[in-house]
């Protein structure tokens, strides 16, 4: 029996589409997971589910009848439970309070904690959840908390439980009792949603299979017919590729700049970096690709300085470096300053903000990226995307530094201003300058790196020379394509069925 | 022990205030007016408690209305209560000049009856013959037992701490802000009536930094009832102190005497209390 229908749901966020036309249907009592890479509309999908947000477009029926929720208490009030990636925890609360905050048991005026205290006790008996109700949330550890969330889906009795990406935050052990949880949930009846990319976890634990890819679902199966190669091809896709990479050759010696030597970081007693080695060299492009999250964000804090506590062997041979950062609203600039402030802002010259010094830097860079603003003094927030992200570019690469890190550059920017970034990028390789380029966009990647290295759990698994493949040929192409969406999602040889 | 009490009304006030994530200096806005309230309408009634009832009720539609400016319009809640406290200091000097021709003081009045039988006992009569004094003392389970045993004092913490995660379970966020905004109006009102009430008589100026001391006793207790009447009691203390030592007269000048409550505060905020932590979403409109 289908417990949720979706039929032809769209949603659009400005140009994009989050969601276009996706029609599927979730069996009661089984676990189904929900797989695509980031922005494949996967989290819209479930938010619309949850009534966090409401489609444009399209029909949803839970328990056979349409609904249309305004709001998360509507589809709590249909049985419907999400697990947010980020919790909604009050740090400040024992887990008691937390768990039982707005569904109270009262006795009189009192709330009941002996009762509240003996039901959530049986639950926590039965999936072995491992929780003192009396303690603090500031003095529980990440899957503490995950598991007071879960007690909360718990107390609420919600028979469909969406889980959004639950074992990011996990180590593998704890991923293990994170699935026992699971499996008793289903022997209780409940209906599992899991949002996830790891195909591993997808292998072990559900029984339908649905993959979203640019909005539209694409690929759906089940665990008697599930086959992960076929699976990582459907997640990846059909990427078209042109090569760029030609003819901004760097003439000079690619001395190595930077060295990454055995590297090992641990964060909240998880391990995100394992072991990592990465080189990297004059006049060359280095790409990292892989699922967000693996340890990207915390290679760059490494080499900008910003994280410290790793151990293992780190060789800079320069202090001039550059970073663009993944989020250019928060980290990238500050977008109630002008554009001109936020192009002088790193600039050693200028002491003096005057207006001579402000109109030199914003008329070069017009002219020099091609930044379409109205003047000098609107502010950053007011420019589109990409004319945000070409301010930043230029800002950085006119530092005149050798190691330039780019984070996701081309992130929401539009086709023309991402091929001008593009063939910046590239200018600036052939100016001998070392480029370590992160992307979660394969094209991109592909395009533009001499040598890539896939990531995936806090380690490089494999690097791929740009001499080594030919992206003209289509067979060499499929082959590349797969053995990189494969490591990607953690499939290494020796997991092989 | 007599002096604890405006502090502790007030400093309770604040608490419920900010425990539902509004930062509410207004109080000694608050305190004033009801103060006023209980004069004027004791003097035209003759009868303490019309004056009473509608200090109280004063009090409370200045903190409706304190409500719509930072929990629906979302005016920076210092602004708003630095704009409340200057306007009912104006507005008491002005009613006072324009009723009684006084430059600083209302005539005499009654006030509040007292539970005459208990006057006799010795020593202690004064205190409990006081309903105000009595209800300031039961406020410390009063307020306990609310914040923390019930329903109502969980919801109303849960949005000064997390408005977000008490949302997502369906917790109406600004209404129980609201809530606490008003309780905050009513109990400051009771320590404005007080002050009146036992000067019989309201004077441009009398409450004197009341409410921020009071303030600064919720932040001393760390937001807990019990340790607020700690602080507050030591207050009450150091006034009484004041009080006396200006009586008696000594040899220290009487303005470091003045000074003394104001320097006790300052030195226990620096020395004494270490790091305090408000509730996580104080200040911070939703």
């Amino acid at each position: 029996m289908n417990i949720i229908e979706f039929s032809n749901i769209s949603k659009k966020f400005g140009n994009l589409k989050a969601n276009d036309n996706i029609s599927f249907a979730v069996r009661k009592n089984s676990v189904h997971c929900i797989v695509g890479e980031n922005g494949a509309g996967k989290s819209t999908l479930m938010k619309i589910l949850f009534g966090s947000y409401r489609q444009d477009s399209g029909i949803m029926k839970v328990n056979g009848s349409d609904v249309s929720f305004n709001s998360p208490l509507d589809a709590i009030a249909n049985g419907i439970g999400m697990l947010h990636q980020h919790f909604m925890l009050i740090e400040d609360f024992t887990v008691m309070e937390n768990v039982i905050l707005g569904s109270e048991k009262t006795l009189n005026i009192k709330i009941d904690f002996e009762e509240s205290e003996r039901v959530l006790k049986e639950y926590i008996k039965k999936y072995n959840l491992d929780l003192n109700l009396n303690k603090k949330i500031s003095e529980l550890s990440i899957s503490e908390q995950q598991k007071v969330e879960i007690l909360k889906l718990l107390y609420r009795n919600s028979e469909i439980i969406i889980f959004d990406e639950p074992t990011a935050v996990l180590s593998p052990i704890e991923v293990l009792e994170f699935f026992k949880i699971i499996f008793q949930f289903k022997v209780e009846g409940k209906t599992i949603i899991l949002i996830t990319h790891k195909l591993n976890e997808v292998r072990e634990i559900s029984d339908y299979v649905s993959v979203l890819r640019r909005g539209k679902l694409v690929y759906e199966t089940e665990k008697d017919i599930l086959d992960l190669k076929v699976l990582s091809r459907e997640i990846v896709g059909n990427v078209e590729i042109q090569d760029e990479n030609t003819g901004f050759d760097y003439e000079g010696e690619p001395e190595v700049i930077a060295g990454l030597n055995n590297i090992n970081l641990s964060v909240n007693k998880i391990s995100v970096l394992n072991n990592l080695d990465l080189k990297l060299k004059k006049g060359e492009v280095y790409g990292i690709c892989g699922v967000e999250g693996n340890g990207q964000n915390e290679v760059i804090n490494i080499l900008f300085g910003l994280e410290k506590n790793f151990t293992g062997k780190l060789n800079i041979f320069t202090d001039k470096i550059s970073l663009v950062p993944d989020d250019r609203l928060k980290k990238g600039m500050i977008k109630e300053f002008s554009v001109g402030e936020n192009l002088i802002i790193k600039k050693k010259e200028c002491h003096y903000i005057s207006n001579k010094c402000l109109k030199k830097t914003a008329e070069e860079t017009i002219s020099k990226y091609d930044v379409r603003m109205p003047d000098i003094n609107a502010p950053m927030e007011s420019l589109s995307g990409g004319n945000q992200q070409k301010v930043i570019i230029a800002r950085e690469i006119e530092l005149g530094n050798d190691l330039l890190i780019f984070s996701h550059p081309t992130r929401g920017v539009d086709i023309a201003a991402s091929a001008f970034i593009h063939s910046t990028i590239l200018q600036q390789k052939k100016k001998g300058k070392s480029i370590l380029l992160v992307s979660s966009d394969l094209d991109e990647i592909l395009k533009l790196s001499d040598r890539l290295g896939v990531i995936s759990k806090g380690r490089i698994v494999a690097e791929f020379d740009r001499n080594q493949y030919n992206l003209q040929n289509e067979v060499e192409k499929t082959i590349l394509l797969e053995s990189i969406g494969k490591l990607m999602i953690g499939i290494t040889g020796e997991q092989k069925n | 022990m007599r002096l604890f009490t405006p502090y502790y009304l007030g400093a309770n006030a604040a608490n419920f205030s900010e425990r539902s994530g509004v930062i509410n200096i207004a109080i000694e806005g608050f305190i004033i007016i009801s103060a006023l309230g209980y004069a004027l309408f004791t003097i035209f009634s003759g009868s303490a408690i019309v004056g009473l009832v509608m200090a109280v009720l004063i009090s409370v539609s200045f903190s409706l209305l304190f409500s719509l400016f930072v929990i629906k319009l979302k005016i920076n809640q210092i602004v708003a209560g630095v704009g409340f406290n200057l306007l009912m200091a104006g507005l008491a000097k002005f009613l006072i000049v324009f009723l009684f021709q006084s430059s600083s003081n209302t005539p005499r009045f009654n006030s509040l009856p007292n539970i005459f039988f208990l006057e006799s006992i010795p020593y202690l009569g004064k205190v409990l013959s006081d309903y105000i004094i009595l209800f300031s003392f039961a406020l410390v389970f009063i307020s306990n037992f609310v914040l923390f045993k019930t329903k109502f004092g969980l919801r109303l913490r849960s949005v000064g701490e997390n408005p977000e995660a008490g949302e997502s379970l369906g917790i109406k966020v600004r209404l129980y802000k609201l809530y606490g905004v008003i309780i905050c109006g009513f109990l400051a009102s009771l320590g404005g009536i007080w002050l009146a009430s036992n000067q019989n008589s309201f004077s441009d100026g009398m409450i004197a930094g009341r409410g921020y001391i009071a303030i600064a006793a919720m932040i001393i207790g760390k937001w807990k009832p019990v340790n607020i009447f700690i602080a507050c009691m030591m207050f009450a203390f150091f006034e009484a102190l004041e009080i006396s030592l200006q009586i008696s007269g000594t040899f220290i000048p009487s303005q470091i005497v003045q000074m003394l409550p104001y320097m006790i505060t300052l030195l226990v905020l620096i020395g004494f209390i270490g790091k305090t932590k408000p509730p996580a979403a104080d200040g911070i409109p939703y």
